[in-house]
């Protein structure tokens, strides 16, 4: 039942025998422990799992592993780089964006596509890009803020 | 830093450091080895009676270890709300984990724990369930009509509760009005929608002691319940404090069916059992109870509450759990208390129907009461021509009166009227236009509402736990280890209690962390809620760090041969008052308070400080605040209603609170922020729907469950603190939370009715509504 497939993780190869209907999400966290990206929904509706497939914002939970073998994926994990951290993640922690913090990864890699396509993007731009990443805790008000702050970094 | 720098500072939350790079301090992220997965299997029907279960093709299924049914499970019912005790009256004890009745559309049966969770989902498809189905009931006043099926025989009509209040003579108050007003407020059933499922990892070890691991707001509550539910004595169940929880707002209050289910599986399997909600389960699991509120009140010509009576009828699903307290709460503070008036009556109906069960949810019951009053009174005004902020003044309490809730006590710090003045001046209320005065298809308003009288914990409660404490323990580094039962939902606790703690103690907020805690090693503490962290759990931790403190001292004044109460401490240094120059590091005095080398002297070898001063310096508190003030709040929000669509779209808020002293401003304008998307989800959208005929929940995801992204909010959200020195609080501190989520379903309506000048008195105010409410529909 299970198939052996490789995934390209934050510029890593790792080998995993999966069954065909394990999703990205599951893959993560459950076969290779990366427990940053997290499951609020299963209903590709609340962007806690969000990861990038080859620089762009998905939903982990309603992609299955096995199809994405040729795209290079990206996790919270894979930000920063030599032990600093990314823009985004500084300015998270600066404008105290971060309370429960269950939504604050996938939020961080939904606004890091958005860093990455545009330098500096407007409120209405900033809030358009996390629309699909829930939050009950902040009212979003600072999470826009550190996003404001990352790209003006 | 000194004391004064510290509290009031936005000192940067240690944990968000972790949060942004993945996050390790989830319940979610709790592996154990040799974990086994569960799942529940859950009923299809809204009232039935099982008349047999069949398991065996389940239990048959390899990687399945163990099946639960009622056999298995214990019979003595119980109340799951933690924070109150056992075998107190004002519970209503009518749950048992798994019966042969199930009383609403995904009551768990039965139970299953196997080697993965796909085995175990599998497993719950081959579990045989024969029921008769039983009529049913979902409506709260049909349910209390006399030819209703009847859910618990102990409570005739479907009535689990029957509260009432009554002060002063309210037919002669009526008789003195020269106007009286009338009106029925409804309100919907609403999620907390915390983000991290519920989840639980509970392992019985060989000698039946349990250790659980569980995303609950109290670890006492739940060590409480789970012992009694699973009649073992509290001793052998420890449970230990996540270092985070994601988010609860009151929805993770109450021990769910899954740890039941995980610790009885784990002591049979002698495994450890891991059981997660899908996020279907958790919207089926705890709510915002619906209540409908029929309001009336008495008012003299000079704009004076003679009289107010009110009912309120609230859904409690299919048994009583939070809804035995929720009524009580919103029938006093949310109906009851937040005006002065001298002839009050009210009755309270918790009612069985064959809905989901309700929970806790922020505000507790005054959201509901809130939207009533507050409508109401922006009737009186609008019919009356009162200015709505002059009538709540002259209507409302201030500060020095005594405290409607205790007669004991006074409100010696309230801000209402500051917090009034202050936010009218920030949306300049004068530009507000008569109602529904704009043309043009959009049209805009402004609405105000306020919230008089709320709690900074649960003091004065009768039933209910308030007592709390800590335990600092200093470090030879010279930082200090704070450990405290105080669960930290998101709302910063981890931050304002170490702020706290570094105030009292002389150190800097970062020397200062919060530790590792379980029910076995910290004194008891009352859950997170009821808006009582900061002030409760805060002033046990400063009590600890005062403890700790006065060690600290002792030793450093036996080192530099001075008088303790010459001595002062600050930025981690000890001097005697008025002269830096002999400052110590407090790291000197911990270390030699611990060390174990022996000082030459012409008497020859001494202990380096007196044998009684030897020893970890460190303080500890458990105690009970002496009071229970209160915050109060104003807010002010401007709408744009389009009258083509019906949508409504929050422009700007204005949030006014008293919260006593700040101690974390950041964490602060966190709280109000994200207290207005909850309470615009409230006013405007949010909606857990059920099918009429069968139950069973239409909304139970967050594709069909509309809750407020980035895009719905406003663009503009102020936070004006009135910050009242509370003298009772730590540093001046009382409450906040609660109140950000209680005001803005009534202030959005009263700007819904300025814009368009129709009222809507029944949340959600659905573009459906809006039209309807114009005609258009």
């Amino acid at each position: 039942m299970k198939q052996l497939i490789t995934l390209n993780i934050n510029g890593e190869q790792h080998e995993l025998a999966l069954s065909p209907d394990t999703t990205l999400l599951k893959a993560l966290r459950q076969e290779l422990g990366m427990l940053g990206t997290k499951r609020g929904c299963d209903t590709s509706a609340c962007g806690c799992c969000t990861v990038h497939l080859d620089g762009k914002a998905v939903y982990s939970c309603v992609v299955y592993a096995a199809a994405v073998q040729d795209c290079e994926i990206t996790t919270i994990e894979g930000l920063g780089s030599n032990g600093t951290l990314d823009p985004l993640q500084e300015a998270f922690v600066e404008a105290g964006a971060v309370q429960c913090g269950f939504c604050t990864c996938g939020m961080i890699m939904s606004a890091k596509q958005l860093l990455d396509e545009q330098d500096h993007p407007d409120e209405e731009q900033i809030r358009q890009a996390i629309s699909g990443n829930l939050c009950r805790c902040t009212g979003y008000t600072k999470i826009v803020d550190a996003i404001k702050m990352a790209s003006e970094a | 830093m000194a004391a004064a720098d510290i509290v009031g500072k936005s000192v940067t939350r240690p944990d968000a450091w972790d949060k942004v790079t993945g996050g390790r301090g989830y319940p979610v992220n709790v592996q154990l080895p040799g974990m086994l997965h569960g799942k529940l299997l859950r009923s299809p029907y809204a009232h039935a009676r099982i008349i047999s279960i069949d398991t065996s093709e389940a239990e048959k299924l390899p990687g399945v270890k163990g099946v639960l049914t009622a056999k298995d499970a214990p019979v003595r019912p119980f109340n799951p709300v933690y924070f109150t005790p056992i075998g107190c009256h004002s519970m209503v004890q009518d749950m048992v984990l798994f019966s042969d009745r199930v009383r609403f559309v995904g009551q768990p049966v039965a139970a299953v724990a196997a080697t993965t969770e796909a085995i175990a989902e599998q497993a719950l498809q081959l579990i045989d369930v024969d029921y008769e189905e039983l009529p049913t009931v979902f409506d709260p006043e049909e349910a209390m009509g006399e030819n209703a099926p009847q859910l618990h025989e102990a409570s005739p009509q479907n009535i689990a509760k029957n509260p009432s209040f009554e002060v002063g003579d309210v037919e002669a108050g009526f008789a003195e009005a020269d106007h009286v007003f009338e009106g029925v407020y409804q309100t919907q059933r609403v999620h907390t929608c915390y983000m991290e499922p519920r989840v639980c990892v509970i392992d019985c070890d060989a000698q039946g002691h349990f250790t659980v691991h569980s995303s609950m707001q109290h670890i006492f509550g739940l060590r409480e319940k789970l012992a009694y539910a699973l009649d073992i004595p509290e001793g052998r169940v420890t449970v230990v404090k996540p270092p985070y929880i994601g988010g609860g707002f009151g929805g993770k209050l109450d021990i769910g069916y899954i740890e039941m289910a995980a610790a009885l599986l784990s002591e049979r399997i002698g495994r450890p059992v891991r059981i997660e909600h899908t996020r279907h389960e958790d919207f089926i699991s705890t709510a915002r109870h619906p209540i409908k509120v029929y309001l009336k009140t008495g008012v003299s010509k000079d704009g004076t509450i003679t009289a107010r009576e009110a009912k309120s009828i609230l859904d409690t699903g299919a048994h009583a759990t939070h809804g035995s307290e929720v009524i009580m709460v919103h029938g006093m503070f949310g109906v009851v208390f937040p005006y002065r008036c001298a002839n009050k009556k009210w009755e309270g109906y918790t009612v069985y129907t064959n809905n989901m069960i309700g929970g806790g949810y922020r505000g507790y019951g005054c959201p509901q009461g809130c939207f009533a009053v507050e409508s109401q009174i922006d009737e009186i005004c609008e019919e009356l021509g009162f200015d709505p902020i002059e009538f709540r003044l002259k209507n409302a309490y201030e500060q020095g009166d005594p405290h409607p809730f205790n007669p004991a006590w006074n409100l010696n710090s309230y801000g209402y009227a500051e917090a009034l003045e202050r936010g009218a001046a920030a949306i300049d209320w004068s530009r507000r236009q008569p109602a529904g005065s704009e043309t043009g298809v959009k049209k805009r308003g402004i609405g105000l509402g306020t919230q008089g009288v709320w709690v900074s914990g649960c003091m004065g409660f009768p039933d209910i736990y308030e007592h709390t404490g800590a335990i600092i323990k200093l470090n030879a580094d010279g930082s200090a280890d704070l450990a405290s039962g105080t669960v930290d939902l998101g709302s910063g606790q981890i931050t304002t209690l170490c702020q706290i703690a570094a105030a009292e103690l002389g150190l800097e907020p970062e020397q200062v962390r919060m530790s590792y805690a379980d029910t076995d090693t910290v004194p008891f503490d009352a859950p997170t809620h009821a808006s009582r962290a900061t002030y409760s759990s805060g002033l046990a931790v400063q009590a600890a760090a005062a403890d700790a403190r006065e060690k600290l001292l002792e030793v450093a004044a036996a080192m530099m041969e001075a008088n303790p109460q010459d001595l002062e401490v600050s930025a981690g240094r000890i001097e005697v008052k008025g002269s830096p120059g002999s400052a110590i590091p407090v790291a000197d005095v911990v270390r030699m308070a611990e060390s174990p080398f022996m000082k030459d002297t012409a008497e020859g070898p001494q202990p380096s400080c007196p044998p009684e001063h030897k020893g970890t310096i460190m303080g500890s508190s458990s105690l009970a605040p002496p009071e229970n003030p209160s915050p109060a709040t104003a807010l002010f929000v401007e709408v744009e209603v389009d009258t083509d669509t019906g949508e409504v779209s929050v422009l700007r808020c204005v949030y006014a609170h008293d919260l006593g002293r700040v101690i974390n401003p950041n964490a602060a304008e966190g709280q109000v922020e994200g207290g207005m998307q909850q309470g615009i989800g409230y006013a405007l959208m949010e909606d857990l729907q059920f099918d009429t005929e069968t139950g069973t929940c239409l909304t139970s995801d967050f594709l069909d469950y509309k809750m407020p992204t980035a895009m719905e909010m406003p663009r503009e959200i102020e936070s004006i603190f009135v910050e009242t020195n509370e003298p009772s609080g730590p540093f001046g501190a009382k409450s906040l939370s609660e109140q950000c989520v209680t005001v803005p379903a009534a202030a959005i309506a009263a700007a819904v009715y300025n814009a368009i000048g129709v009222r809507i008195r029944e949340l959600p105010i659905t573009p459906e509504k809006v039209l309807r409410a114009l005609g258009k529909l």
